[in-house]
């Protein structure tokens, strides 16, 4: 009776049982490898928007405030996306033929809402507050980085829940020495101390790590 | 909300083979892991096109009013991103107070109610509504039922709301002899009828509360049903907490949340309460040496006779601070009674007040069922009009609505479901919430309510009002109607606060036509190897909201009965038929036979039974369909809440109830539970992380007091609750495993005569908790704050927690129970609260949303917070039985209520040391 196995079988059978020996230590470790990069955290998504709008024409050469468009952010928790009508107010005399503004004509027209897609996505479970933080010295770019300078915004921070707590642990050393840098606040710089422990006091700023700080 | 006949909980686990099960083990293990790494879905965030005048981005509060059986009760309605999302009690409103009823709560869920009718459609063909109008036109009318209009029928639902009264009239005015009749379903106008006796006018008793130190309720529960309950719970409460313990005399036949708290109860069928009435009025009359009441002699069992000494004596001690109350469902004589003692004791201008009735015609012809009967069963009807709720299902047996409908040459109804009734009727209109409609309203001491909506109407609905106005050619919107009828009400003020100042019914002055009274005489006990039945409105008030899961869910106060009515029958009465709970009786009256099963009460008056009103629905549309047994077979228009001589036969056969009495119960602890032995001075709060005074989060010392001399059981709460945390209904098949969801449970621990102490439980927030040090993954950990926090996201589902918790309050998500909500009924989540999913533990998180909302709003204000943090529970609490608050904060009452002598913390001996304290029940005064 033939062999029932080829010699070659034996190298054969080696490699297996040491490539599955390996698969099984490889593949949790490359894919515990994986969720720790920037990609699997979503940092270098490039989002398409309905309207190729540029936050950098807007924010930086125009330097117009965050706020003007963001305009719920100091006292709601959600930094709210401007109306059509705010878009139509500047963009009426300005730019009004152009193909890429159909979208913005469309919306008033019809009365439906342009839909924006997100950029900086938080889980369900985490509740965020831009408010508490936009009015206790964090600066806008301090999440979602330097605006002014990208045509397209992606997100720029991990936003991984170490990356919040580091901040809710320890949030002096991430607050700007100067109010003015918090460019949200700036209209209210004037009545505000400079040093930061100044700032501080005046913001009462502690640490939140309570769970249901953010977990509710 | 899942569909009703489906099972939430699969029962998977029980046709599974050894070798299935493991392999689903270790899929499942393995994609548990996959789970952790899925991104959040894309979904578009949508700006406003033109922002609203004010409130972008934050919460909005708008004052409206809910109208039931024709009384308006005033609500505030918080809505956010344009959709309702939690209903509440207005301070403001006469009939609130600030407190929410369960069904005022629950109606919220209605509104997303995927299953309600979203277009018009004339003999099946849908068509918009004023196409379908175009029969019902006045030219129409008066063709198809002559020119005065004598073959139009209207059936409305009892209203009585001002615009609803002007319309009205202008209809009749064009069709004067179109017949206009309201349809009452759980209420009937008998109190009408005996102060027209007594006085001759037709009045309504209003009743305070806040004065009085003896009730005695027969056949009522003043606290806890009825359209002024909560006004009643509310005066109650505060008398309780400033005076002491209220001497509570109830005779009733069904033990109600108002019985539990009764000093001096009595159990009687609906025959003997009658008898009852009448001999404690010839005993007070008697007493008071007034002859001009007669009343034929009365015999009576020696504990009934007892009851009547007790209650007689206490009301001749109070005179002027007594009040007698009867039940809305209550037969004349027993009103009548009820009256003559008001008046006897002095109490009316006093305690109680009476008014005309707020309704369109009451005490009228239209109001009667035989006359509607009549006008039904005459054939002269061409164009039958309905905008009263169902009454196909909700008219009693001998007041049939189908055949009519069918008979009429024209048919409309005006309709939430394709119910029983548009099965029958030609034409059919969407009806709009009350959510989505403008109007006005009438409390039921006359203060005008307006109704103005919280969202566009979602599928086509359209308000009687606006239907009514149709029919005489008025095209224009609720809100036109409004304006131009009940102008008052539209004032921006009006709406801001939710009532029309000064239009409070006035009080009349009565006299009692003593002469024109006959010999009052007691009915004829009825034949002994009968029962009688009495038909009180159930969780799910006549079956307009059968198809409200969160109802339908929710533990009866008194028998914790979920998903189903029953018979309820009292122990003795049950030995004698030789039934156990859940055996299916047959109840037979003349010829008409239903079924329905058995459960057995303690403290239900013997030789009666109880069978709530509203479910058995058979008609097609209802997601209730078939749950429970309808009661329209045994009723009669003429005693439409009582039937006498019904027959039981045991049939044999078993039906499974979900009763919830038994779940998550401490067995063998109760006494430590209900009655912990008071601490003399309570220990100083266990901090947590940074001591008080600090300026961070731990500055609020959160607790909770519950006093059990107030708690009804009533269960306001419990939806409340569900509203505001998206607490998941299960299913009668998950109740039947003990896997319901609320985060509170209302303990009834029943006493030896019907009374019960009635305990809301809920998570205690333990200093020391139990819970905490068994989670391996720290999911639930002690904030800062004195708060058991529960984190969602870092539960793997160990359900070690739930086994350490001596209280049992944690739940545990079995399924994946938002999974079965509809886009639809998905817009009912309030977004401040997680929802969570399969494999995760919950439980009270004392409304910590709420809480960190309070913190950020002071926090943003740069000030300290200013007025009290209300919990979910605490906001709808009818007697106002729970306080909560900051231990450490002067300005919260908890404190103070924490340090009552009374106070107790459950299982203390444990050393968990709660953060919950029970106020334990007083002992009646001797």
């Amino acid at each position: 009776m033939a062999a029932l196995f080829p010699p070659r079988a034996t190298k054969w059978g080696r490699g297996v049982l040491i490539g599955g020996g390996l698969a099984l230590l490889l593949v949790p470790v490359a894919a515990m490898a994986w969720v720790r990069t920037s990609w699997a955290r979503g940092e270098h998504i490039v989002v398409q928007q309905p309207i190729p709008f540029s936050h950098a024409l807007h924010a930086g050469t125009f330097a117009i405030d965050c706020r003007f468009c963001h305009s719920e952010v100091e006292w709601s928790a959600n930094a709210g996306m401007p109306p059509t009508d705010r878009c139509v107010t500047c963009h009426t005399p300005l730019w009004r033929s152009t193909a890429v503004l159909t979208p913005v004509r469309t919306s008033l027209a019809t009365g439906t809402p342009i839909p924006w897609r997100r950029v900086t996505q938080l889980p369900a479970f985490v509740y965020f507050n831009h408010a508490m933080h936009v009015s206790n010295g964090v600066a806008c770019a301090t999440c979602h980085g330097d605006v002014a300078h990208m045509t397209v915004v992606r997100q720029v921070v991990p936003l991984t829940m170490q990356w919040c707590v580091d901040c809710h642990r320890d949030p002096w050393p991430h607050l700007p020495s100067q109010p003015a840098a918090v460019t949200v606040v700036a209209s209210q710089a004037s009545s505000l101390p400079t040093a930061r422990t100044g700032l501080i006091a005046e913001y009462r700023i502690h640490q939140f790590t309570n769970c249901t700080t953010c977990h509710r | 909300m899942p569909p009703l006949n489906s099972d939430a909980v699969r029962q998977i686990a029980a046709d599974l083979s050894r070798r299935d099960f493991l392999a689903l083990l270790g899929a499942s293990m393995a994609l548990a892991g996959v789970t952790g790494c899925v991104r959040e879905p894309d979904e578009p965030v949508y700006p406003y096109v033109h922002p609203p005048d004010a409130g972008a981005g934050t919460d909005l509060h708008f004052a409206t009013a809910m109208a039931l059986d024709g009384y308006a009760t005033g609500l505030v309605v918080r809505s956010v991103g344009g959709r309702p999302i939690k209903i509440e009690g207005n301070p403001l409103h006469p009939a609130s107070h600030g407190a929410a009823g369960a069904l005022h709560q629950a109606s919220l869920l209605g509104l997303y109610d995927p299953a309600r009718a979203r277009a018009a459609t004339t003999n099946g063909r849908t068509l918009n509504w004023s196409a379908a109008l175009r029969s019902f036109s006045l030219p129409a009318l008066r063709q198809l039922a002559g020119q005065r209009g004598a073959g139009v029928c209207l059936v409305l639902d009892p209203t009585a709301s001002p615009v609803t009264a002007f319309l009205l009239a202008r209809l009749r005015t064009a069709l004067p002899d179109a017949t206009v009749h309201f349809h009452h379903t759980i209420e009937s106008a008998t109190v009408l009828d005996a102060t027209r006796m007594a006085f001759g006018q037709p009045l309504l008793p209003l009743v305070d509360l806040s004065n009085a130190a003896t009730i005695v309720a027969i056949g009522a529960d003043p606290l806890a049903s009825g359209p002024w309950h909560l006004r009643h719970a509310r005066d109650f409460g505060a008398r309780q907490r400033s005076i002491g313990r209220v001497q509570l005399h109830v005779a009733e036949t069904s033990p109600s949340p108002t019985g539990s708290l009764a000093s001096n109860r009595l159990a009687a069928a609906p025959s003997v309460l009658s008898s009852v009435a009448l001999a404690l009025l010839d005993r007070v009359a008697r007493q008071q040496g007034v002859a001009a009441v007669r009343v034929a002699p009365v015999t009576l069992t020696s504990m009934a006779a007892a009851w009547v000494d007790a209650a007689a004596a206490d009301l001749l001690a109070h005179r002027r601070a007594s009040v007698v109350v009867a039940g809305d469902q209550a037969p004349q004589d027993v009103h009548l009674a009820v009256t003559l003692l008001n008046a006897l004791l002095d109490n009316a201008g006093h305690t109680v007040r009476y008014v005309p009735s707020p309704l369109l015609d009451a005490g009228d012809r239209s109001h009667r069922a035989d006359v509607l009967a009549e006008r039904l069963g005459d054939g002269g009807t061409s164009a039958l009009i309905i905008t009263a709720s169902n009454p196909v299902y909700t008219a009693p047996f001998d007041l049939p609505f189908a055949a009519p409908c069918q008979r009429a040459t024209q048919s409309l109804y005006l309709g939430d479901y394709h119910d029983e009734t548009a099965a029958v009727t030609q034409t059919f209109l969407p009806h709009a919430h009350y959510l989505e409609s403008w109007g006005a309203e009438r409390a039921y001491n006359g203060v005008i309510s307006p109704v103005q909506p919280l969202i566009a109407p979602m599928w086509s609905g359209h308000t009687v009002d606006e239907l009514l106005a149709a029919l005489s050619g008025d095209a224009r919107s609720g809100l036109a109607l409004l304006k131009a009828c009940c102008p008052a009400a539209a004032t921006a003020d009006a709406l801001r606060r939710g009532i029309v100042d000064s239009t409070e019914a006035p009080s009349h002055a009565t006299t009692i036509r003593w002469s024109a009274l006959p010999v009052l005489a007691p009915p004829a006990l009825p034949r002994s190897h009968t029962i009688e039945v009495a038909f009180p409105a159930g969780g799910v008030h006549d079956g307009r909201f059968s198809g409200n899961a969160w109802l339908q869910e929710l533990p009866d106060p008194t028998t914790k009965l979920t998903w189903d009515n029953a018979l309820l029958l009292g122990s003795g009465t049950a030995a004698r038929l030789g039934v156990s709970n859940g055996d299916v009786l047959e109840l037979r009256v003349d010829r008409a036979t239903i079924t329905a099963p058995a459960l057995i009460v303690p403290g239900h008056a013997e030789d009666s039974g109880s069978l709530s009103l509203g479910y058995g629905r058979r008609g097609p549309g209802t997601r209730a369909r078939l749950i429970g047994a309808s009661t329209a077979p045994l009723r009669r228009a003429a005693s439409p809440f009582t039937t006498e001589s019904v027959q039981c036969v045991v049939t044999g056969q078993q039906h499974t109830l979900a009763v919830t009495q038994q779940h998550w119960s401490i067995a063998g602890r109760a006494s430590e539970l209900i009655a912990g032995a008071p601490a003399k001075a309570l220990p100083a709060p266990l901090y947590h992380g940074t001591p008080p005074g600090h300026d961070g989060f731990g500055a609020d010392q959160w607790a909770m007091t519950i006093d059990l001399d107030l708690c009804t059981g009533c269960s306001a709460c419990v939806v409340a609750c569900q509203a505001e945390n998206n607490i998941p209904v299960v299913g009668k098949t998950g109740v039947l495993h003990s896997r319901e969801m609320h985060w509170m449970r209302i303990a009834r621990y029943t006493g030896d005569n019907g009374n019960a102490i009635s305990q809301p439980m809920l998570c205690q927030h333990c200093e020391d908790a139990p819970c905490e040090y068994v989670c391996p993954v720290n999911a639930t950990v002690h904030s800062d704050d004195g708060l058991n926090e529960m984190v969602y996201n870092r539960c793997v589902g160990t359900r070690f927690c739930s086994n350490n918790c001596p209280y049992k309050v944690r739940r545990f998500n079995w399924v994946n129970y938002h999974e079965e909500m509809t886009p639809v009924d998905e817009l009912l989540n309030n977004p401040d609260v997680t929802v969570r999913a399969r494999g995760v533990m919950e439980k009270c998180t004392f409304c910590v949303q709420r809480l960190r909302t309070a913190q950020e709003r002071s926090a943003l204000a740069g000030a300290p917070r200013t007025g009290p943090v209300v919990t979910a529970c605490q906001q709808s609490c009818p007697t106002g039985a729970i306080i909560f608050g900051s231990l450490t904060n002067p300005d919260d009452a908890v404190a103070a209520s924490a340090a009552d002598p009374r106070a107790f913390r459950a299982l203390d001996s444990l050393g968990t040391r709660p953060r919950v304290h029970y106020l334990t029940r007083r002992k009646d005064p001797a």
